[in-house]
Order: structure tokens, then C-alpha cells, then sequence
């Protein structure tokens, strides 16, 4: 039996590796709102239930737990879909509430209401079902993942919180925005982006946010 | 708990207001404006008050009030912190927002930077929607001009449906014309004000549907005078805030579900949350301005972007803040220490003998002994070590934030601050830290997080400041060379890094997102750097050189009558065997909380009355050994009396006394292994 703890562990390590962020107990810790040290207590344990592997010093989710972590993401992006579709919740709500109903569908549930709402692909926030085939379109690419010198659009921003939203939204930073990456700091430092006639440095943490679609130089 | 944080009570919220809006009865202008287009410049001319500017984001969080007059008129106005909207996702925006609606203003003033206008004009879209009377000042146009931007005043007068005034605020060009043209806008009815932005047929049918549905409710829909335009906009992007109000209102509550459920269905209908549908409205509102009123003359690359450029790039960009800030060392050392001897000098030769021979003709023996601790050695210990440095602290700091040099380190630097659990933007405050504490934990308002604010605030009491510094060279440097001062300097260096390091790894959470705007280089007038360099300037040594001369007659008195030597008993263990140090540096060290310069000016006024002479005497009482270990200590330890109070007043009591504990537990932890280890030597 998997306790709501572990389930949170294993849903956010999941999206971690759905972003193409690495796992790490920082990661894990920021995401989860925990220290340092009960995140890496934690960790040790979930090794040994051989939920997540170590592998050449990274820290990953083992085949069984990233099944497990994939069945939970599942259920809350399920939820979502049928409290905004069908409950009618509002948009930036539905993320918290169904925090909740993650960990307490059963099976049977969970495919009743999967038959409700149409089987959809999608989250209301446009994040994949997970088990549905349908990943990030290919030619997606985090901002962070660009050098130096190429240009791209922006086309979805993909944290889920509003406010972060809504202050990249003041700065210009939507979908449709025209970027130009200028300069990449070393040592995994931040980018320097071009918007317009601005200049922005972004983290690279806060560029894995936004996807964008590259454009010629 | 800064006043704009507190839960805004009716009472609370009126005293603000008349705060804001001072005590006489004229217009109130408001300043409104992104950061870094001139605000706070054309705020210090309206006034003739001296807010610091600087060419980074950020330096005015705080709200300043001030009056102007014209043609015997006397106007109240308000410099809103520089910010990009009117949200609440960040403390710049809110803090501007919240200001804006409790001062009231008659008129608001949006400053815009005409090189890059389009950003620009999404806040004055944003104002404009909340139905505020709004005059336009277009700043700088030279800098636009050299850029080989053309604007058109006109059309974008036109187009906004407000005056437009052009200005070039750094030379006092179009203010006064800005101030009249805000006066009029502000006594205007305000029917004239023009029509409201237009976000095309589709947007503008669901505003109007949500006016409709909050006139409907037959409320007095103005609070704060925003329109029920402006107010249906800030309901249908989910403003928390404003939802927040909403439910206070009689139906209020009722008109909010109908107004989210419009929100909501406009969501669905565009999968997009309104807020965002909103913003991509105004940002694509004002492109379209920005196109219709510029033309651009498409230059070759310029000398500044080359410069940038290598300022940047890692490979040249590291090397070139090694060089910056080994340069800015040796300038503090040798520039100051040359002004240094040279007022030392000067007060020995001219005033020192005077005031001897007055004020032993007017007082008897003891009485004049003390009174010249004070008014002759404090203030020669405050000419020979505090000023010169600090001033030329503040001068450099002028330079570096003027060209925007700080805007490249804070990008280079972002990896590395990261790793003690702050953002490249904290670099900024921090290096500030480095000219005076109090501003420096005033400015971590910039920060995100109350988890970066408090690492920041602990790196910036370990950082020495300039009263510090000037400890360490006046003492240190002058004294036993420069490599030990170095030393010093290290090793309050390596303590930073120590200390945010370890404060990452123990304190839960992680540092958030760097989102930053960057400047490119700026040649800054000559005048405004000598200028900001002496306001600063001005302002240390009016508040400090009264405590110096006071703080030193108190020495005196406690010196002249013996009874410094009863104080300094219960410290001995501590200083004497523990540290090292003459049984009188205790004292000095607990004098030092005054002001923390007061440390080493009291043990050199000290050598001054024992001794007579010039200030060389320090070596006289103290070896190599003790004024290392003395200045290490003064570097390190507990931060001043006004520090103190800002950590408090920032942070809380109990945050602000864990740092102050930290730093008196390390300095006397690492001056006493420094004592012990020189001592093996």
C-alpha cells in the first residue's frame, strides 16, 4: 500500500522527468515544500523500496516508480479535467483541489469518471494524461535548452502557478512572444533573452518553464 | 511589517491616505512607471529632494512623498516604485498598486522609456483601463534618438487619448511642462479624460458583459476611484485582491459569482486563463501603439553593445569582474588613504591648535579635556578615517551603478549565488551592503522570498560596510600593511560564503527563479555621480559625525574620571585572554555599536590624548597581532545600533536577533582562533 507521502514523492518526481529536469533532493524538497533533510531521509527509503534508483550519482525513478508516479499524476490530471469541465471550477482552482483526489480514487472510479469526461488528453492546463501516447509535440523545446544565438517563439508556460504566470505575462513573456537567447551564463547560470527591445536574465530553472518552438536565426 | 503590508483597516487606511497626500488641500500626483525609465530623477526635480536612483531594477521599493510648486500652487507627489504592472505577483507591483489606490491621486503621471516603448506602455494600458487620469511622460528621447528610434509624440497622444509631454529628465528638459500639463489633466473633469483602450470586438464584449453585470447590482462601484471598467478587468483576470473587496461590498458577493462565471466561460472558450487572455491583449495593444507612433533607423552594432557584449560573455566577462573588483580595492586603498592622511594632516596643522587653545581658555583643566575628547579628536578621527573612505566608497558604487555595470555581474554572478541560497538580483543589494547595511536590508524588498530576504539580510551583516571597511584600512592597512587588511577582507569574504552556503543546505525550501530585467551600458553624466555621491555622502555624515562627537565625549568622560577601567573588567576574560586585545579595545568594541567606525576612532582618540601626536600612535598601545585580531573582530561582529533596528523592523525581532547572535558568535569564534593561531606563530 502506498501511503498519500509517497505517492507526493513519486508524482513529483514524475513531472520533474516529464520537464526533463533532473531529480534532485533540492528539486524534490522546493516542489514539495519540505526540507532538505527529511526530503533526503525520505529518499533513502523510497531507494530501498526500490521505488527510485541511483544511477551514475543521478537520482531517478526505478520502472515501478515511475508506473506508480505516472498512475498518480494520471488520476489528478483526470481530476482536474472533471472539476473544470464538468464541475465547473475555475481554471487556477482545480490544481489544489485535486491535490486531494489524487490519492483517493480507486481504479474503478477513476475509469467511470475518465468515461464522463470524454477521455480526454489533456489537463485543462495542457499538460499530458499520462498512458494516453500523447506527449510534448516533438519539436517542443524548453527555453533552457537553447544556446546562445537562436531565436524561438514562445508557446506555453509551463508552471502551474498563476502568480509566476501573470508576472512573466506583465514582462511580455506569453505565447506568440518572439525570443532571442544573447548570452548562456557558465556553470549553469542564467540566459540572457531578448524580447522586443528588452533584455531579460532568466534562471535556468524559470527558462525549463517555458516551451517554445524554435525559429530560424 | 512594512505599513503597505498590514490588513488595510478603514481607520488605518484613511491615516495613510492623508499621510500620502500631505496637509494641504492641493492636487496629488502620483509617479507611476517600469523600473529604471527616470521616475525617481524626474521625482527629484518636481521636488528638490533627493531620492537615490540607479541605472538596475529596484532601488525605490519604498514609497516616496514630496510637494512641488508652480505658479505658487503647492502639489503633493508620490514616486510609486518602479514596476511593470499593477498585479499582485511580485511586492514591486503591489506595493505600487496599493499606493497608487490608497493616495488617491488627481492625476497619475506614467513615465516612459522611449527606447523601448511597447513594454513600456502595457502598465500605462493598464492604468488607463482603471479609469485614472493619466498624462504621459515620454523620457528618454535622447537615449532613443541615439538608439535610432524616431517617436512620434502626436500620433502616440492620439492614440492613448492623453497628453504626452517629451522629456530628457537627467537634464531637466519638458518637467516643468509635465507638471503644468498634470495639472490641467488633474482639474479636468473627468469625462474628459478620452476613451478607455480598445482590445477589439471579442475581449471588449465580455468587459462590457462584466460592467453591465456589476452596474446591474446598482453599488457605488468606485472605490478608490477606479471605474467599473477597471474594476471588471481586475475581476475577470481572478485578481485576489480585488475579489477579496469585492465580497466586503453590499452584493458584492453575488456580482463576483456572475462576474467569475464569465471569467471562467472566456477561459473555456480560449483554454487560457482571462488573466493571460488579458495581458496578451494589452501586450498586443501596445505593439501596435509602439509601431504606429516609432520608426526605427536600423543602426550597426554600437560600442556599448560590443562592450556588453564582453562584459557577459564567460570567458571574457569573468575575468573582467576580477579586474573591476581588485580595481575597486586598490582605488579604496590608495584614494582614500591618500585623503585620509591628507585631512589628518590638515586638522593637526590648522584646527587642532585652536580649538586646543579656546577651549582650555574657557574651561578649567578637566572639564576642557573632555570636551575636546569630543569636538577635537572625534572629529579629527572621523576626517582621517571615516570620511575619506566612505566617500570614496560612494563614489565608486555611483560608477558601478550608474554605467549598469552591476546589471552584468548580477548576471554572471547568478550561478554562484544560487549556492547560498539567493539570486543573482540579490547581488546588488548586497554589494551595496558593502557602502551601508541599513539600505542594503532595506533594498532585499526586491527579493521573493521571506527565506531569501533573511539569507540576504545575514550575508549583508557579514559583509563589512564602508564604516567597516574603513576600520580595517585605518587600522589594518595603515598600520601593519596591506596583505593583512587583504587578509581580513578574505576572510570576512569566506564567512559569506560559509554562511549562505550553510544557510542553503539548513533552511527549507530552495532560491526561486531569477527573472531580471538587464540594462545595457550607460555613459552616466558626470554631474549626477558627484551628485548622488554627495547626498549619500551627505547624509552619513550628518547622522554619524554627531554620534562620533558625543559617543567620544562620553569616552572622554568615562576616560578622564577612571571609570573606564571598572566597565572594562567583566569583558576582560573575553578580550583580554580569549582575544588578546588590550583591556580598553573591549570598551571600544562595545562603543562600536553606536556606529561601528566609533571602534577604531575611540582607540585612536584614545592614542591621541595619551599620547599626543598624530594618529600613528595606535601602534604605540597595540602590536601587529592585536590590530589584526581587532579589526577582524570589529569587522565580524554584532552590526550597528541602526542596523539592528532595520533588521528588526524588516524581518521581525526574532529573525533580526538570531543574525545578530550569529555575528557576535562568529566574531568572537574567529577572532580568537585568529588570536590563538598568530599567537603560535
Amino acid at each position: 500500500m502506498t501511503t498519500p507521502a509517497v505517492e507526493e514523492y513519486l508524482a513529483v518526481a514524475f513531472r520533474l522527468q516529464e520537464e526533463g529536469a533532473a531529480v534532485t533532493v533540492a528539486a524534490l524538497a522546493q516542489r514539495l515544500s519540505l526540507s532538505h533533510a527529511s526530503v533526503s531521509l525520505m529518499v533513502k527509503r523510497l531507494v530501498q523500496e526500490g521505488l527510485f534508483e541511483r544511477r551514475e550519482g543521478e537520482l531517478r525513478l526505478t520502472a515501478e516508480g515511475e508506473q506508480r508516479g505516472a498512475d498518480v499524476v494520471r488520476r489528478h490530471r483526470l481530476a482536474e479535467r472533471f472539476l473544470f469541465d464538468v464541475l465547473g471550477l475555475a481554471w487556477d482552482d482545480v490544481h489544489d483541489e485535486a491535490g486531494r483526489w489524487e490519492h483517493v480514487l480507486s481504479p474503478a472510479v477513476e475509469e467511470r469518471l475518465d468515461g464522463v469526461i470524454g477521455r480526454p488528453d489533456s489537463c485543462p492546463h495542457g499538460h499530458p494524461i499520462p498512458g494516453r501516447g500523447a506527449a510534448l509535440p516533438v519539436d517542443l523545446h524548453a527555453l533552457s535548452s537553447l544556446e546562445a544565438g537562436e531565436r524561438a517563439v514562445v508557446v506555453q508556460v509551463r508552471r502551474e502557478e498563476t502568480a509566476l504566470l501573470r508576472y512573466l505575462a506583465s514582462l511580455g513573456l506569453l505565447p506568440g512572444a518572439r525570443v532571442l537567447v544573447e548570452q548562456v551564463a557558465p556553470f549553469g547560470g542564467p540566459l540572457l533573452v531578448r524580447l522586443g527591445s528588452a533584455r531579460y536574465a532568466l534562471g535556468r530553472d524559470m527558462a525549463a518553464q517555458i516551451l517554445v518552438r524554435k525559429a530560424a536565426r | 511589517m512594512p505599513w503597505y503590508d498590514q490588513p488595510a483597516a478603514g481607520a488605518g487606511r484613511l491615516r495613510r491616505r492623508q499621510r500620502l497626500r500631505g496637509r494641504h488641500d492641493g492636487p496629488v500626483i502620483a509617479l507611476a512607471g517600469n523600473p529604471n525609465v527616470g521616475k525617481s530623477t524626474i521625482f527629484n526635480r518636481l521636488t528638490g529632494l533627493h531620492v537615490t536612483t540607479a541605472h538596475y531594477p529596484g532601488t525605490t521599493v519604498e514609497v516616496a512623498v514630496g510637494t512641488a510648486r508652480l505658479d505658487g500652487r503647492t502639489v503633493t507627489v508620490v514616486d510609486l516604485p518602479g514596476s511593470y504592472g499593477l498585479g499582485t505577483a511580485s511586492e514591486d507591483q503591489l506595493t505600487a498598486r496599493r499606493a497608487l489606490l490608497e493616495a488617491r491621486p488627481d492625476v497619475v503621471i506614467v513615465i516612459l522609456d522611449a527606447s523601448n516603448l511597447a513594454r513600456n506602455l502595457y502598465l500605462a494600458l493598464e492604468l488607463l483601463d482603471l479609469g485614472l487620469p493619466v498624462v504621459v511622460a515620454l523620457n528618454l528621447l535622447d537615449e532613443a534618438g541615439r538608439a535610432g528610434v524616431q517617436t512620434s509624440v502626436k500620433r502616440l497622444s492620439e492614440s492613448l487619448g492623453v497628453p504626452v509631454i517629451p522629456t530628457v529628465a537627467h537634464r531637466g528638459l519638458g518637467v516643468r511642462a509635465l507638471l503644468a500639463a498634470a495639472l490641467r489633466q488633474a482639474e479636468a473633469p473627468r469625462s474628459r479624460s478620452g476613451p478607455p483602450p480598445n482590445y477589439g470586438a471579442e475581449l471588449e464584449a465580455w468587459i462590457s458583459g462584466s460592467v453591465a453585470t456589476l452596474e446591474a447590482t446598482k453599488h457605488e462601484w468606485a472605490p478608490e476611484g477606479v471605474s467599473a471598467r477597471g474594476l471588471a478587468l481586475l475581476l475577470l483576470e481572478r485578481d485576489e485582491e480585488v475579489r477579496a473587496l469585492a465580497r466586503q461590498w453590499a452584493a458584492g458577493e453575488e456580482a463576483l459569482q456572475r462576474v467569475e462565471a464569465m471569467a471562467e466561460e472566456l477561459g473555456r472558450l480560449l483554454a487560457q486563463p482571462p488573466a493571460l487572455v488579458i495581458a496578451g491583449a494589452r501586450h498586443g495593444l501596445a505593439a501596435a501603439i509602439a509601431a504606429r507612433c516609432q520608426r526605427r533607423e536600423p543602426l550597426g552594432l554600437r560600442l556599448r553593445d560590443r562592450l556588453w557584449r564582453y562584459a557577459t560573455a564567460s570567458a571574457t566577462g569573468i575575468p573582467i569582474a576580477l579586474a573591476v573588483l581588485a580595481g575597486l580595492l586598490a582605488f579604496l586603498y590608495y584614494v582614500g588613504g591618500f585623503l585620509s592622511t591628507q585631512f589628518d594632516r590638515l586638522w593637526g596643522a590648522t584646527a587642532s591648535p585652536v580649538l586646543d587653545a579656546v577651549t582650555r581658555f574657557l574651561l578649567p583643566g578637566q572639564a576642557a579635556d573632555i570636551l575636546l575628547w569630543g569636538i577635537d579628536a572625534g572629529i579629527n578621527a572621523s576626517l582621517a578615517i571615516g570620511i575619506p573612505y566612505v566617500l570614496t566608497f560612494y563614489f565608486l558604487l555611483a560608477v558601478l551603478e550608474d554605467t549598469g555595470y552591476l546589471n552584468a555581474v548580477a548576471f554572471l554572478s547568478d550561478s554562484l549565488m544560487r549556492r547560498l541560497g539567493l539570486q543573482g538580483r540579490a547581488l546588488v543589494p548586497l554589494i551595496s551592503g558593502a557602502g551601508c547595511t541599513v539600505p542594503a536590508v532595506i533594498g532585499t524588498r526586491i527579493l521573493s522570498s521571506r527565506r531569501e530576504r533573511f539569507i540576504a539580510s545575514t550575508l549583508m551583516v557579514l559583509t563589512p560596510c564602508s564604516a567597516r571597511t574603513a576600520v580595517i584600512m585605518g587600522s589594518a592597512a595603515r598600520f601593519i600593511g596591506i596583505a593583512p587588511a587583504a587578509a581580513i577582507l578574505g576572510i570576512a569574504t569566506l564567512l559569506v560564503v560559509a554562511t549562505g552556503f550553510a544557510l542553503n543546505r539548513l533552511l527549507p525550501g530552495r532560491p526561486g527563479g531569477l527573472i531580471m530585467e538587464v540594462f545595457p551600458p550607460r555613459r552616466p553624466p558626470l554631474r549626477t555621480i558627484l551628485v548622488k555621491t554627495w547626498f549619500r555622502f551627505k547624509d552619513f555624515v550628518f547622522r554619524a559625525t554627531p554620534i562620533v562627537v558625543v559617543g567620544s565625549m562620553i569616552m572622554g568622560l568615562l576616560y578622564e574620571t577612571d571609570a573606564i577601567w571598572h566597565l572594562t573588567k567583566p569583558l576582560s576574560p573575553l578580550v583580554e585572554g580569549w582575544l588578546g586585545l588590550p583591556a580598553v579595545a573591549g570598551l571600544a568594541l562595545v562603543f562600536g555599536v553606536l556606529r561601528k567606525e566609533l571602534a577604531l576612532q575611540f582607540l585612536v582618540a584614545l592614542a591621541l590624548v595619551e599620547y599626543g601626536g598624530n594618529v600613528d600612535n595606535l601602534r604605540l598601545f597595540m602590536d601587529p597581532r592585536q590590530i589584526f585580531v581587532f579589526a577582524l573582530v570589529t569587522t565580524i561582529y554584532f552590526p550597528c545600533l541602526a542596523t539592528a533596528a532595520v533588521l528588526g523592523r524588516e524581518l521581525g525581532w526574532r529573525s533580526a536577533a538570531a543574525i545578530m547572535a550569529l555575528s557576535i558568535g562568529l566574531a568572537v569564534l574567529v577572532g580568537g582562533a585568529a588570536n590563538q593561531a598568530l599567537l603560535r606563530l
